[in-house]
């Protein structure tokens, strides 16, 4: 048997994934700096106006604007290596903090839509799998297809006219009541229309993906056989079609993290819910430099992460792919016979 | 008869599956085929005869060894270039799965007259499509059929026009890697007659990879067979079926079938241990043009 | 077709008796009639190989009798009898029943048979719990090693947790049969089960389904479309033709003395009968299509003894011998004689 080295496996993998970083950064660093605006404004607001020459060029000094981009580039790297990354221009703090503060909001947002995405999604393809070419999976087709045909923004926009605007029975927007104490039955019910969309938006695509997969997998020859040898329908479907259908499904639901991460950034926005998503909004059109990067870099992180977990359970999951290697020289060497 | 075609000396060819392993797939394979013989190459999955065959074929650059079609080694690639017009025209392959290896949106005259098309040769027999009339009809099919699709034929007539265009380069040498494999018992036969017909009136050269060797016996002049990687036997078929001298060849040859029930349950295969099977050795003359694998290379 | 064949003079009780069975499946292009009116009996202990080219049904019949056929597949008419009992009517929850204990099915390419996620043990051991949930899990195990033992394995305590990519194609065709046979049925059910293998693999296996229908006595119904397969393990043969049985017999009187066109046309067209540089023998024309099936005999356009009367009347099944049975107008006594172009021995 050959195994590889699991150390240079993952000493690989991480080397690329810096490497990703690095570039991502560089590129994020080039193009905001690239794009026209004022990044004094978000600093002093109006008084930019009215400043004059010199004082503008010290303002840029003690902000470090004034330097070519590659030196200013060498020097955020240098700070954030340090894990400096600067402060926020329109908030004054360091931007870790800035951060810190919204991070939770969206990862409750996000983290709680990717649970019910994921188990809804199995549940819901498990359903039409099982009901195929009945008027119940038909149904539950044409609506999904309808429903994760609607814009994001279109839809929250909808949900806040009928429940907020019109019934007034929830909030239009925001993560917990001005002045109230956050509660958890407040946050809850400011979470019930931007979880809506996030998870509406998203939910049949993989539904989809399940159904469509299962029943690729039930016409293959294994299935008739262990139907043959006397199993249930049940058992033949969530046994062993699911069970072979997973690992696709899981890697998809890895590379599905930063897509519906981005979906909620969109949500956040429209519902001006305070997370990652309105925060990167904000920073970048105001030429928040410091924020703009760090949450460029966040998200590109996430993206990248998840890919490469997306890719590691692939690899893992299925023992064809988990030794590809004997497969081969079994195969030409006839091992067993 | 006794013009060489093709010689093939010391064929290697390996596989790298990754850093450390490396799978023989064709190890040290050497044979001639003579100018209008049938050379059947035999063996079980996996023994490389496919290999041999896309090597001949350029489709594979085999590790090391020579392969000289008409004095020409393929394998070297000035050679090759310098050849490549005639290389290109003068050999054709016919693969087992006629329906992965036609294009399902050409119609059947395209198919035949596209290797033309490409090389740019001025058709003998007026247009494009009046050749590829003409070479259908020489494969057995009517002119009907010019205007179908590969998914209107049944497997059988796919086999034909897959034929067909091969045939319309009139090649010289036709390899055939399991051209019948897929096909019914009624279908085979009608395609077996068809290869002896181009054989014996028209002279047609063929390297003939097969599994069936009922199929081999009745069609091939000479047989090689093979086993993981290694040709063990060489022979005229007629003196291969009567005296096989390799192990792997006794147990191969008693593992055909007979479509005899008395005779079939009387008989029993002859045990082949691959694990035992000796790999080293060369091939030796045991009887003239019967050359056999052995281990020094000496007598038994 | 009439039950007549079904009957026959040996004495072994008749397990399965199916009788004018009719299948067709619903395509784009319309009904194809995929088994028209098929009858056979499968005897206690017996093999009975179905032999036909791809298309004939023969495929269909084996899944059909088990109800294992696609939703685009109807069965029209017909009955399937199991020890006497009617199963034609029931229902998927009673067929999960029978399915395993009573009959069981090998399929053609033992690869894509078995689950590649799930390792070989706890495939058979699926199928030993399915009619038997109550066994202790050491009893489980033991019967598992037993069964890998039976069909060939060896060393089955150390190849239970391999993958099936981790075998070669006969290690997987007797893990495939192993699972076959976990719940002990009374009838095995193999398509094409050598057609995958090797040659030097294909006798062994052949040997092995002969020596475990010996021990256990389990009937056997062969699909095949190789004839040296047939002759190998069948105790009786039926020929199926465009969705028809159109002979039946012994392997001897198939094989020997054979009555039908079409069986003529198959054992004349194998290279093993060829005269040595003479071409082999081809059935002219092609099988017909199933979707609007000819009128009469449906071979009458490619047999050169056809009668006028083929091209009008599907002939009945013709009794040769209490055994032997031929649809073919050339059986009744008022047609012509014609000596059969083929039998006897082959050559090699």
């Amino acid at each position: 048997m050959i195994r590889r080295n699991p150390w240079l496996y993952y000493g690989r993998k991480a080397l690329a994934f810096l490497l990703s970083v690095l570039v991502l950064s560089a590129a994020a660093f080039y193009i905001a700096r690239l794009a026209p605006g004022d990044p004094l404004v978000s600093y002093y607001g109006d008084r930019v106006e009215r400043m004059r020459p010199d004082e503008r060029a010290r303002a840029e000094e003690k902000l470090g604007l004034n330097a070519p981009i590659h030196v200013q580039y060498v020097r955020w790297l240098r700070g954030a290596l340090q894990g400096d990354f600067g402060i926020s221009y329109k908030y004054k703090t360091d931007v870790l903090e800035v951060i810190g503060g919204r991070v939770g909001n969206t990862l409750i947002l996000g983290g709680v839509g990717f649970v019910l995405i994921f188990g809804l999604s199995l549940g819901l393809g498990l359903f039409c799998a099982w009901n195929e070419g009945r008027w119940a999976d038909r149904i539950v087709c044409r609506l999904g297809t309808v429903t994760s045909c609607i814009p994001e923004f279109w839809l929250s926009l909808v949900l806040i006219l009928i429940f907020a605007v019109n019934l007034r029975w929830l909030p239009s927007g925001g993560a917990y009541s001005v002045g109230g104490t956050g509660g958890v039955g407040d946050r809850a019910l400011h979470l019930i229309l931007p979880m809506t969309v996030t998870v509406l938006g998203h939910l049949w695509y993989y539904a989809y993906m399940i159904r469509n997969k299962l029943l690729e997998e039930a016409r293959a020859e294994y299935v008739l056989l262990a139907k043959a040898k006397g199993l249930s329908r049940r058992r033949v479907l969530f046994k062993h079609c699911l069970r072979n259908v997973m690992p696709a499904y899981l890697s998809i639901m890895a590379i599905s993290v930063p897509h519906i991460l981005g979906g909620t950034y969109i949500v956040e926005t429209v519902f001006s819910y305070p997370g990652i998503g309105t925060l990167s909004y904000e920073s970048a059109r105001y030429q928040d430099y410091n924020l703009l990067m760090v949450l460029c870099i966040l998200s590109g992180v996430v993206v990248i992460l998840f890919n490469m977990i997306a890719q590691i359970i692939n690899e893992r999951i299925d023992p064809r792919m988990r030794d590809a290697e004997i497969v081969e020289t079994t195969e030409v060497t006839g091992v067993g016979e | 008869m006794d013009e060489i075609l093709l010689d093939v000396r010391g064929l290697t060819h390996r596989f790298r599956l990754n850093r450390r392993a490396v799978v023989r797939a064709v190890d040290g394979v050497s044979f001639q085929i003579r100018r209008g013989e049938v050379f059947g190459l035999v063996g079980e999955s996996g023994s490389g005869k496919s290999t041999v065959a896309r090597c001949v074929m350029n489709v594979y650059r085999p590790t090391s060894g020579q392969i000289l079609y008409k004095g020409v080694n393929v394998c070297d690639p000035r050679q090759f270039r310098a050849n490549r017009a005639m290389l290109q025209t003068t050999r054709q392959i016919i693969f087992q799965d006629s329906t992965s290896s036609l294009n399902q949106r050409m119609s059947v005259a395209d198919i035949i007259a596209e290797p033309m098309a490409i090389h740019h040769i001025r058709p003998k027999r007026g247009t494009l499509r009046d050749e590829a009339r003409f070479q259908l009809k020489y494969v057995g099919m009517d002119a009907s059929y010019l205007d179908k699709y590969p998914s209107e034929l049944s497997g059988g007539m796919r086999q034909r026009v897959a034929i067909a265009r091969a045939l319309s380069m009139e090649p010289e040498l036709l390899v055939a890697d399991e051209p019948i494999a897929s096909l019914d018992v009624s279908i085979q036969a009608q395609i077996i007659n068809l290869f002896r017909h181009l054989q014996e009136e028209h002279g047609f050269t063929f390297l003939f990879i097969a599994h069936d060797l009922s199929v081999v016996r009745y069609l091939c002049d000479r047989v090689g067979v093979m086993v993981a990687g290694k040709l063990v036997e060489v022979a005229p078929t007629a003196e291969l079926f009567d005296n096989p001298l390799h192990p792997y060849t006794k147990a191969l040859l008693s593992a055909i079938p007979i479509p005899d029930p008395r005779r079939e349950r009387a008989r029993t295969p002859y045990a082949f241990d691959p694990a035992r099977f000796e790999r080293d050795g060369e091939l030796v003359e045991a009887a003239p043009g019967h050359l056999v694998l052995r281990k020094g290379g000496g007598a038994e | 077709m009439n039950g007549r064949q079904t009957e026959g003079k040996n004495n072994s009780p008749a397990l399965l008796e199916v009788s004018n069975l009719s299948v067709s499946f619903d395509t784009p292009q319309g009904e194809l009639q995929a088994v028209r009116g098929v009858s056979f009996a499968l005897r206690e202990g017996e093999v009975l190989a179905l032999v036909g080219e791809s298309g004939c049904g023969k495929s269909v019949l084996c899944k059909a009798v088990m109800k294992l056929l696609n939703r685009n597949a109807r069965v029209k008419s017909g009955s399937v009898k199991v020890d006497g009992m009617d199963i034609t009517n029931y229902r998927e929850r009673d067929m999960e029943r029978l399915r395993g204990k009573l009959f069981s099915m090998v399929l053609q390419d033992p690869m894509t048979s078995l689950n590649p996620t799930i390792p070989v043990g706890e495939q058979i051991t699926e199928a030993v719990r399915v009619h038997e949930p109550k066994l202790s899990r050491a009893a489980v195990r033991a019967r598992v090693l037993e069964l890998m033992r039976l069909v060939g394995i060896e060393d089955p305590e150390s190849r239970y947790r391999l993958y099936p990519h981790n075998f070669s194609g006969g290690m997987r065709q007797r893990s495939v049969l192993a699972i076959a046979l976990a719940s002990r049925p009374r009838m095995l059910f193999a398509d094409e089960p050598t057609t995958a293998l090797d040659v030097t693999i294909q006798a062994q296996i052949l040997d092995l389904l002969r020596e475990v229908q010996r021990k256990l006595g389990t009937a056997t119904l062969l699909v095949s479309h190789d004839l040296g397969v047939v002759a190998r393990v069948a105790d009786r043969v039926a020929v199926m033709y465009a969705g028809r049985i159109v002979e039946t017999g012994t392997a001897e009187e198939i094989f020997y003395d054979p009555r039908h066109p079409y069986t003529w046309g198959l054992l004349r067209s194998l290279p093993a009968w060829a005269e040595p540089g003479q071409p082999l023998y081809t059935i002219p024309g092609m099988p017909p299509t199933l979707i609007d099936p000819p009128r009469g005999d449906a071979f009458a356009c490619r047999n050169k003894y056809a009668l006028a009367i083929d091209y009008e009347e599907a002939p009945p099944m013709f009794e040769i011998t209490p055994t032997h049975l031929a649809a073919t107008w050339l059986c009744d006594p008022r047609a012509p004689k014609i000596a059969p172009p083929v039998g006897g021995e082959a050559r090699g």
